[in-house]
C-alpha cells in the first residue's frame, strides 16, 4: 500500500535512524578511514557503552546520555591501550593486516562472550521518561527514543568534524596514514598521534551504545548487525571524510527505512551491501572521498 | 614584507665517522662532515650512493650504527644520535625529504600548519604563515586545494614552504631537483638561495644535478658507495676528476 504519509513517515524514521547510524560508524570513520586499522570489533565496544548505560540507568537512575559522556573518557583510556597492545604485537612488526584483523576478531569475541557470562543473553534496556513520547507535526510522527539519538549524534559527528578540520590534533591524525614519515618530519610522533585517534575512536563507542539502547533493548550479540553498517557507511562516504560518513549514514537509514516498509523488514540488514556495492560501482572513491 | 622568525643562534653541525646502514645493507662507511652557520653546502653523488641515509641520520630516522652526529647551538652539543625526530625538529631542523612527501589529501594550508606541529612553533604560526604566502604567492592562491592535485613544481614550494613553518635555523633539502623540468629546477634552487639570505639559514642539500647544485654552494661534498671522496669548495669542485667523470660528461 503506497501512500504520502506512510512514504513522509518511513523517511523522516530513516533520517532519524540513519543519523544514529552515524554514531556507530564515526568512532570506524576514525579508526579505519583516517589511520586505516581495521578494527572489527567497534560495535562490541559499542554494546559495552549501551551495558555500561544499562547498569548505571537500572542502578541509580542515570539518564543514558549522560552516562554515554561520562563514560567516553573512560572508553579513551581503554582505547589507548588497546591500540597500545595492537601496536607492539603488530603494527610494529608490519604484520597488521591479517593477524591484526584476527586480533580485533578475537577482541570481539571477548567482549562479548565477557557480556554473556554477566548478563546472560536477555535483552536489557533504559528507562528515560521521554523514551515512550512521540511528537507530531502533521501526519509525521518524531518518536523521542529516536529524536534524542539523532539529535546527540548529530552534535557529536559536528564535534569530530570541528574537531579534526580546526586543530592540530586533528590534521596530525588525518595525516598520520597518509605519510607517516612526513609527519615525523613535522616533529608529531606517528604513534602517539595514532593512540589518540584511537582512543578516540573508541571513546566515541560510550556515545553511540547508550543511544543504541534509548533506542530499542540490547543483548550482546546484537552489535555484529552494525559491523556491515558501520564498515559499509565509512567507505560510503569516502575513508574518512566526517560530512561524508553522516550523509552516507543518512543514506543508509532511509533506504532501509523504505525497503522495510514496502518490501518487509526482513529485507534491511541486506541493504547495507546492496548500497556499498550500488555506489562503489559508480563511484568508487565512495560519495565524498578525497582522491 | 612580513617578519619570519629566523634563526638567532650560532650553530654548526658537526657529523664524525657515521657507519649506517639498512639491516644487512651498509650504506655509509665512516662518513665525516661538517656544517658551520650560514653555509650552503651540497652532497653530491649518483643513485643509491647514500645521500638521503646521511640525512636521515641527522633528522634520527635512521640511527648510526657507530659514529656521531653534533649540533652544536650557541656553544651547546646536542648529540643527534641521542634524539628523537620530534626532539631533533624542536631544535631548529627542518628537512625537505625526497619525493617532497606532501600529505595529498589535505589541502596546501593543512600541509603548511602542520609544518608549525611542534609547540615552539605554534607561537609564530601566522607570522610565518604570512611568510609564506608572502613568498609563495601561488600557494596563497591555492591554499584550500589538495596538495596532491598540484604541479611537481608547487609541491616542491609547498615542501619548502612546510619546512620553513618550524621555524629552522638548519635546514635540510634531499634532491629538489627530483622530477622538475629544467627551468623549474633552476627556480627552486634559487628560492633556496632567496630564503637562505634572506634569513641566514643554514643549508645542507643533497642533489646529483651538479650545475644547479654549484650556484647556491660555498662547498660540496661527493659522496660514492657511501663514503666521502672529495671535500672541497666550488672552485674546487669543478676541477675535479669524479665530477668531470660523473656530471659533467668529460675527462
Ligand atoms: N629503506 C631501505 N632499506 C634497505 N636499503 C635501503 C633503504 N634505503 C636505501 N637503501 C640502500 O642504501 C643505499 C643508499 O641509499 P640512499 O637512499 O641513501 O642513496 P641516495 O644517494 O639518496 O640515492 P638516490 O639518489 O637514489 O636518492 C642504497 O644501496 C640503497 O639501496
Ligand atoms: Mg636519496
Amino acid at each position: 500500500m503506497f501512500s504520502a504519509d506512510l512514504l513522509a513517515n518511513a523517511v523522516v524514521a530513516g533520517v532519524l535512524l540513519g543519523g544514529f547510524y552515524a554514531a556507530v560508524a564515526i568512532g570506524l570513520a576514525i579508526v579505519f578511514g583516517q589511520l586505516d586499522i581495521v578494527n572489527i570489533a567497534h560495535p562490541a565496544f559499542v554494546i559495552v557503552g549501551a551495558f555500561t548505560a544499562y547498569i548505571l540507568n537500572s542502578r541509580f537512575g542515570f539518564d543514558p546520555v549522560l552516562v554515554g559522556l561520562l563514560a567516553a573518557p573512560v572508553f579513551f583510556i581503554a582505547g589507548v591501550l588497546l591500540y597500545r597492545i595492537y601496536f607492539i604485537a603488530f603494527e610494529r612488526t608490519g604484520q597488521e593486516s591479517l593477524s591484526g584483523l584476527a586480533f580485533f576478531f578475537g577482541v570481539m569475541f571477548i567482549i562479548e562472550v565477557s557480556l554473556i557470562m554477566a548478563y546472560g543473553v536477555d535483552y536489557r534496556l533504559v528507562q528515560a521518561d521521554y523514551i515512550g513520547r512521540v511528537w507530531s507535526i502533521g501526519f509525521v510522527d518524531f518518536p523521542l527514543r529516536m529524536l534524542v539519538p539523532f539529535s546527540v549524534s548529530a552534535l557529536l559527528t559536528a564535534g569530530i568534524y570541528l574537531y579534526l578540520s580546526r586543530t592540530f590534533l586533528g590534521s596530525a591524525i588525518q595525516a598520520v596514514a597518509q605519510d607517516r614519515l612526513a609527519l615525523q618530519l613535522m616533529g608529531a610522533d606517528p604513534v602517539r598521534i595514532k593512540q589518540w585517534a584511537f582512543g578516540l575512536g573508541i571513546a566515541t563507542a560510550a556515545i553511540a551504545g547508550s543511544l543504541l539502547i534509548i533506542i530499542g533493548p540490547v543483548e550482546p550479540s546484537v552489535g555484529r548487525q552494525y559491523i556491515g553498517r558501520a564498515f559499509a557507511i565509512v567507505v560510503l562516504g569516502g575513508m574518512g571524510s566526517i560530512p561524508g560518513m553522516f550523509i552516507a549514514a543518512l543514506i543508509l537509514g532511509i533506504v532501509e527505512s523504505m525497503v522495510s516498509t514496502f518490501a518487509g523488514p526482513s529485507w534491511s540488514p541486506a541493504v547495507a551491501f546492496g548500497v556499498l556495492a550500488l555506489t562503489l560501482a559508480l563511484r568508487p572513491a565512495g560519495l565524498f572521498g578525497r582522491t | 614584507m612580513p617578519a619570519y622568525s629566523g634563526p638567532t643562534l650560532a650553530l654548526s653541525l658537526s657529523i664524525r665517522e657515521v657507519e649506517a646502514g639498512y639491516d644487512a645493507v651498509r650504506a655509509l662507511h665512516g662518513v665525516s662532515l661538517d656544517i658551520a652557520q650560514g653555509e650552503t653546502v651540497v652532497l653530491l653523488g649518483t643513485n643509491g650512493n647514500g645521500k638521503s641515509t646521511l640525512l636521515k641520520c641527522v633528522m634520527g630516522i635512521v640511527r648510526p650504527t657507530s659514529g656521531s652526529v653534533a649540533l652544536d647551538l650557541d656553544g651547546v652539543a646536542h648529540d643527534l644520535t641521542r634524539l628523537s625526530t620530534e626532539e631533533i625538529v624542536s631544535l631548529g631542523v627542518a628537512m625537505v625529504p625526497e619525493g617532497r612527501r606532501l600529505f595529498p589529501r589535505l589541502t596546501v594550508e593543512e600541509n603548511l600548519l602542520l609544518g608549525a606541529f611542534r609547540p615552539q612553533a605554534r607561537a609564530d604560526i601566522r607570522k610565518n604563515l604570512a611568510f609564506c604566502y608572502e613568498t609563495f604567492k601561488v600557494l596563497k592562491e591555492r591554499r584550500r586545494q589538495l596538495a596532491g592535485l598540484m604541479s611537481g613544481g608547487q609541491q616542491q614550494m609547498l615542501a619548502i614552504a612546510r619546512a620553513l613553518m618550524s621555524s629552522p635555523r638548519l635546514l635540510l633539502v634531499d634532491e629538489p631537483s627530483v622530477g622538475l623540468s629544467p627551468l623549474l629546477v633552476s627556480n627552486t634552487i634559487s628560492m633556496i638561495k632567496k630564503l637562505k639570505d634572506l634569513y641566514g639559514l643554514t643549508v645542507l642539500m643533497a642533489e646529483q644535478n651538479f650545475h644547479q647544485a654549484i650556484r647556491i654552494a660555498d662547498r660540496g661534498y661527493i659522496i660514492v658507495h657511501g663514503e666521502i671522496v672529495f671535500v672541497g669548495d666550488v672552485a674546487a669542485l669543478e676541477q675535479n676528476e669524479l665530477v668531470k667523470n660523473y656530471y659533467l660528461g668529460t675527462g
